[in-house]
């Protein structure tokens, strides 16, 4: 009778764990926000909001790799790095595409941003708002910062795929031609326009403008020769209803952190320097720029990237108004001359250097310090009036209207004491060609080492024949591996053609 | 919380329930009687220390020095006679007070008892296979961990050890069979756990590993790599023994040959004169030999003390150790000590018992994080003989790379060693406590409490100074974290044992839950103050700035159901039946629980009337089918997170905001992981089973295979791919296996025995849409193994221009124009004209065609002898040293005697060399692929057991003293340092890219016992 009763109370033990199964089993993570929890509230909007903003601050976008892409590679600068392969993606030896510094993590970071962007134009609709107005602006900064990045996207890779939905980790997106991702750039910039305050307070500098959406979309325009479109739309900047700006009296207020947001600021990427993390996305992950540790000279940074002498030549062809150098050539390189020139030394050193050997000193901090560290806090001028000036110029010379054009060019040589232009080459006149080849010397002049260069190449077809090229190459010798028809546009990265079906490798690779 | 109570309820109410049994049993306890006699061979001669035990009980003793012993036993027991080497006798006591035994020499155990999981069955009646090791095969070799010590004595367990102290080694059971990790499950005394390095491997008792489904279906969801069941020691009845053994051990790590000062430097100069460069300004006045800087003799000690006895209805085992391993390298050290009580007590129909080990290691690592990284098998050839250890014009005071002097990026490893200190501590308490009732003979309860913790320990303290070229400053810091892991395991089991005539059925039905906890808290401070008194920094979270800290907590629960039938009909036809269900918490919640079935068939053919065989004295033909689970996934992976710890500047003040968003893509379909396996064996013994054939044939098939997958970079995803179940993978293979064992007489005997294993891996489809997936330089394709060789192929060097022109594709092209004179010459696959990704092809198998173990022993009067050999025959692999010396685009220093191509010196397959192009020096190319062959004696030692009548003198019962050594013979035609390197990339196994390579042991060991 005993031994029964030990026997059913046995089995019934063995069954008893059954009747609690199921909470057991369902586990929830004790340790962060889950994606159904998120989205709810707008305070869940503005940071998923900020978050897209923050991919400035990752190696393959603005805080490092993508002045290599954009600079480094353009002919006016070059790489000397001992890390052969870093300095091969500068001069068109691409030989592994899946080269992670050169290519991959720009576009998985443009990828990344882009994801961010989407989940918000996915999410943000429906969260309730009190405030309607910031809802819209939210969803129009998410579509400005997505058109960024398929903007450089479009003109680094060109064929890339359109992602305008939150990922699935089994997407395989399809590819779209150059025209198909700028045609998509139109649109969201179009949009954000309309969504986007004129200006912010100034708790909330740095968020774009509706003049940092029709800059974008002048960029945008002209790269597709659009000169009607970029007409009308850089005079909302110049003369319409936009026309807020003016070129700062001091030249390198554009590029230090002294000077932040000024009138000459059409769209800026805000740095800072108060998180030390690093450019994951740990816990401090940090806000800043590491360009300058990567082209200071060898001995004070890494010295991966260099400016081409060349630059140092152009500077010296024009004497200001009162017979001295352009001042600017003093806030873009450091060269040998620069203590002779204009009485700088080097991060408080002397010369050091080869007598040919320039670097760019356009965002360097030596004028407060005398070494670099990855947590740099100049913000960059992705797109500034002088810019937007120079570009209305060129508009207008392709519109066959070169006798309006001289005037933006000339104010922006006036801030450098530079005589008018027409006073200074009185041969352009009216010719279109003169006149567009004068413009790319001053863009060098006023811009170099400011990311716009391979763009401009890029536009003005001077990468698509074989004689220019070769003309580029007398000043960037890399560009002698350049081969037309290939080089133009990066190799998309390899794991990603093989991965996909759906996606072509460019030509020519 | 119910399921707590609920536990805790029935746990309490058990406890009262067994009190109440107590008095109940000891009133109905059979009349008991004194037994005694002796044990001899069949010649009469006594058997020293042999076994015996009252059958179905824990009551045992062994016989003194001359066979004689003396047992309680009730009149109805039987009692069984056993020793090692003979065979088992069963008498019934029958009310004998006097019985004498002869058992007879037996060299093939077939009766051995084998664990199976949840109850134990006779080697004879297996229908699965099932590979048994002994415990003095494991603990006659100095190991860190259990699994190198099983390396070559199975078939179909591939084992890739290395040398670093208290590193862990690769385990493969049967081939590649899902691609998260290929550890098998461990259960040690019942206890579900890893035999990592925490574990002592000399409180082994035995070692089962279940290889085919069948056998390893008990264990479900976790076993689908196959199972090691380990049992620890025992004691016996008896007085106190006493056993200690000493092993101390002289370790080597190979060397490379490298260049001197004045070779590299000649072919430095001339890696720069072909590019048309200045060369660099090295430094001659320096010569440094960087493997004599990093390297040392490393020293292994492991001493071990056990005490072991117990009474008729009781035994007790303790075990004390301690291990310490002195790498080979500098600033690598591990120490483990370790503590062990197994006990267990009898009363009628109530037994229990408890296994309990603590352990305390201790691990010191070298190497810097992340992209700055040490490794220093990487940085003694990537630095130059030209760099001096010490250089007083860097940071901190180290010698490295200085652009135009040395270029290279080269770590310095002794200041890596110096500025960096990396240690882990773990304290580990594992054990589990049992009970059993058995109110009938064919009935029998058990519950099993299993619990195991951790608290683990860790410091990283970064000091100032540099270690490399081009390395940012960095303040110092420390990170710390502090740890503790928790398991626990509830298992209740009912087994049904009974014969009906010919029939004999067993039925094992139970429930399992087990529950794992992960809690962690992290800090990190930067800008350390030193100590004034130590001149050191302070290490603690104190002191310093800067400040984070973390920490996360992770659970998961399995619970399951679980089935076993065994029907053996007349010792001819044996079935095996077992069902498992699993519910995991990793899952989403529709794919939660999933069944696991499995059977398997055997039949006896040698106790059918027909057969008649005088040599054939076993015959076993086996066949199984079973499905098993796995789910050794990270928690939460089915749950999509947000990452909140983003922040942005904005403003005119240039504030931080907050940001938060999705960062990793979840799959909120995650599943489980299915494994079909298909076992058919024979079993063969002749001449009185001294020979033993054992043959089985797998096909292993693995579906909806959990893996992280890289996706396409377009969906934005980062921290890692999301988990998702796409391939199926299949594994065919054959294992073979033969043992010889005689005696030829008392004083000679002499075993050996040879294991061979095939494998074919094959990737039946990759999922996601995907037809292939390239991982570095190999390629996983349906149809194909997984990660087979993608490279561009070479053929030769060219040797003129005119070679060169010549060189053409069928349309004429010029496929290499800007190639030179010395130059490889790439094939070009696809006929473009050019040498591009496309030309890549597959060209070898990262896998070896055959793996095989030779295993030998002789016993000579008072001296024994064995060895072990391993091999590994017709794989491929990436030579990754070679891929580093031979290059010349990138400095480094150079093996020594290379004879590059020369207008003067054509004669050669080894390309110009020219620094800055990476044209000959291309990662990507079947230049760097080698037979990774090999054959290699594991293990060679002879052993001294001092003769008893000498012992018997100074009190002893036994002393051994063996000398030994591991990995001193390699036979290969392999370049690198190791042959038997691991790589834990599963796809990119053959890979050798600074592993750690396995040293070579000299060994001295004494052992006695009293």
């Amino acid at each position: 009778m005993k031994k029964l009763l030990i026997i059913s109370t046995v089995i019934c033990t063995l069954f008893a764990v059954t009747s609690c199964q199921k909470d057991e089993l369902d586990l929830k993570n004790p340790n962060a926000l889950t994606t159904d929890q998120f989205w709810v509230t707008p305070d869940d909007a503005e940071k998923g909001v900020n978050a897209i903003y923050a991919m400035f601050y990752k190696d393959g976008l603005w805080a490092r790799w993508v002045y290599f892409r954009l600079d480094l590679t353009s002919d006016e600068g070059f790489s000397q790095s001992p890390w052969v392969e870093l300095a091969d993606w500068t001069r068109f030896g691409y030989i592994n595409y899946n080269f992670w510094e050169g290519n991959s993590v720009t576009w998985r970071d443009t990828y990344k941003a882009i994801f961010r962007a989407n989940q918000v134009l996915a999410n943000v609709p429906d969260i309730e708002f009190s405030d309607e107005n910031r809802k819209q602006q939210l969803l129009g900064e998410a579509k400005f910062l997505r058109a960024l990045h398929y903007y450089y996207a479009g003109v680094l890779w060109e064929n890339v795929p359109l992602v305008l939905e939150p990922s699935k980790p089994d997407d395989l997106h399809p590819q779209n031609t150059k025209e198909e991702v700028f045609a998509q750039v139109e649109q969201d910039l179009t949009e954000a326009f309309a969504a986007l305050p004129e200006a912010w307070d100034a708790a909330q500098t740095g968020r774009p403008t509706k003049g940092a959406a029709k800059a974008m979309l002048a960029k945008l325009y002209m790269q597709q020769h659009r000169w009607e479109d970029a007409k009308s739309t850089l005079e909302y900047l110049i003369k319409g209803e936009g026309a807020m700006y003016s070129l700062v009296d001091h030249y390198e207020d554009n590029f230090t952190h002294l000077n932040e947001n000024n009138s000459e600021s059409v769209y800026e990427i805000q740095f800072g320097d108060q998180r030390r993390g690093g450019t994951g996305e740990g816990q401090d992950a940090s806000v800043s720029t590491t360009r300058a540790q990567f082209f200071a000279p060898r001995g004070i940074g890494w010295s991966d990237g260099q400016a081409r002498f060349w630059l140092v030549n152009a500077f010296k062809q024009e004497q200001t108004s009162d017979g001295k150098i352009d001042e600017r050539l003093r806030y873009s390189l450091f060269y040998p001359d620069l203590f002779k020139d204009f009485g700088d030394k080097i991060y408080g050193r002397d010369w050091e250097w080869g007598d040919q050997e320039a670097w760019f000193r356009k965002y360097q901090r030596d004028y407060y310090r005398e070494n670099e560290d990855y947590y740099s806090e100049v913000n960059f001028r992705l797109i500034r009036y002088a810019d937007v000036l120079l570009r209305y110029a060129e508009v207008l010379n392709e519109l066959g209207m070169t006798s309006d054009a001289y005037q933006y060019v000339d104010m922006v040589r006036a801030r450098a004491n530079m005589a008018p232009l027409a006073t200074a080459y009185p041969g352009i006149g009216n010719n279109r060609e003169a006149f567009l080849n004068r413009l790319k010397t001053e863009r060098v002049l006023e811009l170099s080492g400011e990311s716009v260069r391979w763009e401009d190449l890029k536009r003005w077809g001077d990468l698509e024949d074989q004689a220019s090229v070769d003309e580029i190459a007398e000043r960037d010798p890399d560009f002698e591996n350049f081969e037309v028809g290939k080089h133009l546009r990066l190799p998309i990265p390899q794991v990603e053609v093989e991965n996909n079906p759906n996606l072509e490798q460019n030509p020519g690779y | 919380m119910l399921m707590r109570t609920m536990l805790t309820f029935v746990f309490r109410f058990k406890f009262a329930l067994l009190l109440a049994v107590f008095p109940m049993q000891n009133a109905q306890a059979q009349d008991t009687l004194e037994v005694s006699g002796s044990i001899t061979t069949p010649d009469g001669a006594p058997i020293p220390f042999a076994n015996v035990l009252v059958k179905d009980t824990d009551t045992g003793t062994s016989a003194d020095m001359d066979g004689n012993y003396s047992i309680t036993a009730s009149s109805d027991a039987i009692l069984v006679f056993s020793y090692v080497g003979f065979g088992t006798e069963e008498i019934p006591v029958n009310n004998q007070t006097v019985i004498h035994v002869q058992l007879k020499e037996d060299v093939a155990a077939l009766d051995e008892v084998v664990v199976v999981g949840y109850g134990t069955q006779q080697k004879k009646d297996l229908t699965s296979a099932i590979s048994i090791v002994k415990s003095d095969q494991i603990q006659k070799r100095q190991t860190t961990t259990i699994a190198e010590s099983l390396q070559g004595l199975a078939p179909g367990v591939n084992v890739r050890g290395g040398g670093r102290p208290g590193q862990e080694a690769r385990i493969e059971i049967r081939g590649l069979k899902n691609l998260q990790s290929a550890n098998p499950l461990y259960v040690i005394d019942g206890l579900i756990t890893t035999a990592n390095r925490d574990f002592n491997p000399n409180d082994i008792e035995s070692v089962q590993i279940l290889k085919d489904a069948a056998a390893a279906a008990i264990y479900g969801s976790r076993a689908a790599n196959g199972v090691v069941i380990i049992t620890t020691k025992k004691g016996r009845s008896g007085p106190l023994k006493v056993s200690a053994s000493s092993k101390m051990s002289l370790t080597e790590v190979p060397r490379y040959d490298l260049a001197g000062q004045e070779e590299f430097v000649r072919l430095n100069n001339m890696a720069y004169d072909n590019a048309g460069l200045s060369r660099q300004e090295l430094d001659l006045n320096v010569n440094t030999d960087w493997q004599k800087e990093v390297f040392r003799t490393g020293l292994i000690q492991d001493h071990n003390v056990s005490f072991s006895g117990g009474g008729d209805n009781s035994s007790y085992f303790i075990s004390t150790n301690y291990f310490g391993n002195k790498g080979t390298v500098i600033s690598t050290d591990f120490d483990r000590v370790s503590l062990r009580v197994n006990t267990s007590g009898r009363k009628g129909i109530f037994s229990v018992g408890e296994n309990l080990a603590l352990s305390n290691s201790k691990t010191e690592e070298t190497g810097a994080p992340e992209a700055f990284r040490g490794n220093p098998f990487i940085d003694v050839i990537r630095l130059f003989p030209t760099i001096p250890v010490y250089d007083d014009e860097n940071p901190g005071g180290y010698g490295y790379g200085k652009q135009g002097v040395a270029n290279t990026f080269a770590a310095n490893p002794v200041a890596i060693a110096n500025l960096i200190d990396r240690k882990t501590e773990n304290f580990r308490i594992r054990g589990n406590l049992w009970a059993e009732i058995d109110p009938f003979p064919f009935l029998k309860y058990r519950f099993n409490f299993g619990y195991e913790t951790s608290f683990d320990d860790y410091l990283y303290l970064r000091r100032e100074g540099n270690w490399t070229l081009n390395q940012p400053y960095e303040p110092s810091f420390t990170n710390q974290n502090k740890a503790q892991s928790e398991t626990k395991l509830l298992e209740n089991t009912l087994t049904f044992d009974q014969e009906f005539g010919k029939h004999h059925i067993t039925l094992v039905a139970g429930t399992t839950y087990q529950k794992n906890n992960y809690e962690q808290i992290n800090g990190t401070k930067r800008n350390l103050l030193v100590n004034p008194n130590t001149g050191e920094y302070f290490d603690v979270l104190d002191l310093g700035d800067q400040g984070i800290v973390g920490g996360f907590r992770n659970e998961s629960t399995l619970i399951s159901y679980l089935g076993r039938l065994e029907y053996n009909y007349d010792d001819r036809y044996l079935l095996n039946a077992v069902l498992r269900r699993d519910g995991s918490s990793k899952f989403s919640d529709e794919n939660k629980w999933s069944n696991f079935p499995s059977v398997s068939l055997g039949w006896r053919l040698n106790n059918e009337s027909f057969f008649r065989s005088e040599t054939i004295s076993d015959l076993k033909l086996r066949a199984s089918y079973g499905e098993l689970g796995s789910g050794d996934i990270p928690d939460y992976q089915y749950i999509g997170l947000i990452n909140t710890f983003g922040a942005i500047a904005l403003g005119d003040g240039q504030t931080l905001y907050p940001s938060a968003t999705q960062v990793r893509l979840a799959n909120s379909q995650l599943r489980w992981e299915t494994l079909k396996q298909t076992n058919i064996g024979i079993d063969l013994g002749l001449f009185d089973n001294r020979l033993q054939l054992t043959a089985d044939y797998f096909i292993a098939r693995t579906e909806n295979v959990l893996f992280e997958f890289p996706i396409l970079l377009t969906t934005g995803n980062d921290g890692g791919s999301p988990l998702i179940n796409a391939a199926t993978v299949e594994n065919r293979g054959f294992e073979f296996n033969a043992a010889y064992n005689q005696v030829v007489n008392d004083d000679l005997s002499f075993n050996a025995s040879l294991n061979l294993s095939t494998l074919r891996n094959e990737l039946i489809s990759l999922g996601s849409g995907l037809n292939e997936s390239i991982q570095g330089n190999t390629i996983t394709r349906s149809g194909e193994p997984v990660g087979m060789w993608y490279v561009l192929q070479t053929d030769g060097l060219f040797q003129s221009q005119e070679e060169i022109d010549n060189y053409t594709n069928s349309q004429g092209q010029v496929i290499m124009p800007d190639a030179q004179p010395g130059d490889i010459r790439f094939k070009d696959v696809n006929d473009d004209g050019q040498i591009t990704n496309k030309d890549k092809t597959v060209v070898e198998s990262p896998w070896p065609d055959f793996e095989m173990g030779f295993n030998a022993g002789v016993q000579y009067k008072d001296f024994d002898f064995s060895m072990n050999w391993i091999g590994s025959f017709g794989a491929t692999v990436y030579n990754g040293f070679r891929s580093i010396v031979d290059r010349f685009d990138d400095d480094s220093n150079y093996r020594s005697g290379i004879q590059p191509w020369t207008p003067e010196n054509p004669d050669t397959n080894f390309p110009r060399v020219v620094k800055g192009t990476t044209l000959n020096a291309r990662g990507d190319s079947d230049r760097w692929l080698e037979n990774g062959s090999f054959a290699r004696l594991k293990y060679i030692g002879i052993g001294y057991n001092v003769p008893t009548e000498l012992l018997g003198k100074i009190g002893f019962d036994r002393a051994r003293i063996s000398l030994s050594a591991q990995n001193i013979i390699t036979i290969t035609r392999y370049n690198g340092l190791d042959p038997e390197f691991s790589n834990n990339d599963i796809f990119q196994r053959g890979v050798d890219f600074g592993s750690f390579p396995n040293v070579k042991t000299y060994s001295l060991g004494i052992e006695f016992g009293f």
